[in-house]
């Protein structure tokens, strides 16, 4: 069955009904504030005006927002990483008893409702003093973070032959070593994928931001957008264009790694 | 001691019976602290008069809070809007995202890309989607408002998101425009694992493309379509960013789900026992939803089994 015209259509209607809501973005974000406010729609971008991209560092403490964004998605990566290469080693290589459980337990973390922990994690961090701070929101992130991180490294160390490990360790490598040295290497591209997974979390998290951080300092993007929605203060082509350099790292970032985001994903969801 | 090692994984790669313990422990220890702890908590939070002012002070006070959610009418109208939601994010995500994974599986110039291009939505951050949503949805300037006077479809000037009958689909087609590509891409993954040969030959065989996709195509994908709606399920009753950025859950609750109720109870209204309580109603709902699943799909296993 080659390219026969109705199919084309119907990716082109798809296509275009994904697209769209970008497009229409870059729309706003380039057209002159006056000519937003009629009824005559502007339908193509103007590229002359690129320049609100600029204008808008200094209309909205965007570049506080992208910092603190940075920083939670960075240190949610770290964490999940740290706390999930040598588990999913251990799901993927040993037998021991309860690896059923600690299948089944990361499976339930992605049922919970985060809503759910809102109000225990609120008392359990106001008593440690981690309201009002970027790592309380790493410590809540990374917990939802590293049970996905687990799963997917594990179907990539599933993939690697036992033979290259078995070298290594009659050559008298310790277990760690054969992880961090031989095991780890192997499965670069998908702990590459499983990082800009676990960035992105981060990056997009909202409600334990939008919960726990009160100081208009701290604010990470995620709440700081969504404190402009259906406001006026911030002229909208200004708020189309603080959304954009929101989004476009997601998009980016994920175009680049989703091969392996996607096929990570669909292993654990389609097998597991 | 454990089960003997397969043969298979050799008497080399056997260590200390501690070691997969020494490796999976900070993660479970992280995943108590973090997780099962405070779920605990809420638990007993739930029965306690617990206020935002004073998180360490609640009183024990039994199934007060339970009684009053269960009898308060607005609830009812919480319970109705969630199971609408699900119900419509289930059957919009699915059946699009299954329309387009059919669509993507056939050949044509620039596959690829239309591939890459269908699953952006969902790298996307919540917020960012509610944001231009919320613009197209503008009352005077949106391009849905527009586009609906100049087909003639409405008098126009009314923001779908203020409106008690179309905010809920409003956020509906926010959320499926986010969702439906993942979807796509899973059940395009298990398209792969369509036998080809089989639908080639029931094509030769001339027959029709429903009855190739009914009798070869859908039993095979029918277990991971089954997975995905639940996976959509659990995700729509979780659901928060986009609903309450785009709505609050108002106007007069009309998009009011259980997440939201539960915030603005917990954060706005400030009385986290009642909070907790709904917390707890609806973990014991998607609870119940993932049971079903399995009871269900190991009943359709069975079947499939018995009729090999």
């Amino acid at each position: 069955m080659k390219g026969t015209s109705p199919f084309v259509f119907g990716v082109l209607i798809v296509l275009g009904l994904i697209v769209f809501p970008f497009y229409w973005m870059l729309v706003t974000a380039t057209t002159p504030p006056d000519q937003l406010m009629i009824e005559t729609p502007t339908l193509v971008p103007s590229f002359t005006r690129l320049g609100v991209f600029v204008e808008v560092f200094s209309a909205v403490p965007i570049a506080s927002w992208l910092t603190n964004s940075f920083i939670v998605a960075a240190g949610t990566t770290v964490l999940c990483l740290i706390l999930s290469v040598l588990p999913a080693y251990a799901l993927s290589r040993f037998r021991f008893r309860g690896k059923a459980m600690l299948a089944l337990g990361l499976f339930v973390t992605q049922m919970l409702p985060e809503a759910m922990l809102l109000v225990p994690l609120y008392a359990v961090f106001r008593s440690l003093e981690l309201l009002d701070t970027l790592t309380g929101l790493i410590i809540a992130n990374a917990a939802f973070g590293a049970p996905i991180v687990t799963w997917i490294l594990k179907g990539a160390f599933d993939a690697i032959p036992q033979e290259v490990e078995e070298a290594a360790r009659i050559d008298g490598c310790s277990r760690f070593d054969i992880v961090m040295g031989v095991a780890l290497p192997l499965v670069a591209p998908t702990l590459a994928a499983t990082a800009v997974i676990a960035f992105f979390h981060g990056w997009n998290e909202y409600l334990f931001a939008q919960t726990f951080i009160n100081a208009a300092d701290l604010r990470p993007a995620s709440v700081g957008i969504a404190g402009l929605v259906g406001e006026y203060a911030v002229p909208i082509h200004l708020v189309m264009a603080t959304g954009i350099i929101y989004t476009l790292p997601s998009i980016v970032f994920y175009l680049i790694a989703q091969r392996y985001v996607v096929s990570g994903l669909t292993a654990g969801s389609v097998k597991g | 001691m454990q089960r003997p090692m397969s043969k298979r994984r050799g008497a080399a790669l056997e260590g200390s019976p501690w070691t997969p313990y020494v490796f999976i422990f900070p993660l479970v220890a992280y995943l108590f602290a973090i997780l099962a702890g405070p779920l605990l908590q809420e638990f007993w939070i739930s029965f306690t008069d617990t206020s935002l002012m004073r998180p360490d002070a609640g009183q024990f006070i039994g199934l007060s809070n339970y009684r009053f959610i269960i009898s308060d009418p607005n609830f009812h109208q919480v319970l109705i809007v969630t199971a609408l939601y699900t119900a419509g994010s289930v059957v919009f995500g699915i059946g699009l995202g299954l329309g387009t994974a059919l669509l993507m599986n056939h050949d044509f110039r620039g596959r690829s890309v239309a591939r890459a291009l269908v699953t952006i939505p969902w790298a996307a951050p919540s917020v960012a989607v509610a944001l231009i949503f919320s613009w197209m949805f503008n009352a005077q300037y949106g391009i849905f408002t527009i586009l609906q006077k100049s087909l003639g479809l409405a008098s126009g000037a009314e923001n779908w998101l203020d409106s008690t009958t179309f905010a809920l689909p409003a956020v509906l087609i926010a959320t499926v425009w986010q969702i439906f590509p993942f979807s796509s891409v899973v059940i395009l993954a298990a398209l792969q694992g369509v036998p080809s040969e089989v639908k080639e030959a029931a094509i030769i065989d001339r027959a029709d493309r429903l009855n190739v996709f009914k009798t070869v195509t859908w039993p095979t994908i029918a277990p991971t379509v089954a997975l995905i709606s639940l996976f959509t399920t659990i995700w729509s009753l979780r659901r928060f960013d986009i609903i309450w950025i785009l709505t609050g859950g108002g106007p007069l609750g009309a998009t009011n789900t259980l997440v939201t109720e539960l915030y603005r109870e917990g954060f706005i209204y400030r009385d986290l026992g009642t909070a907790a309580a709904i917390g707890m109603i609806g973990l014991l709902i998607a609870s119940v939803v993932t049971l079903l699943y399995y009871g269900a799909s190991r009943r359709a296993e069975m079947r499939a089994r018995g009729a090999a």
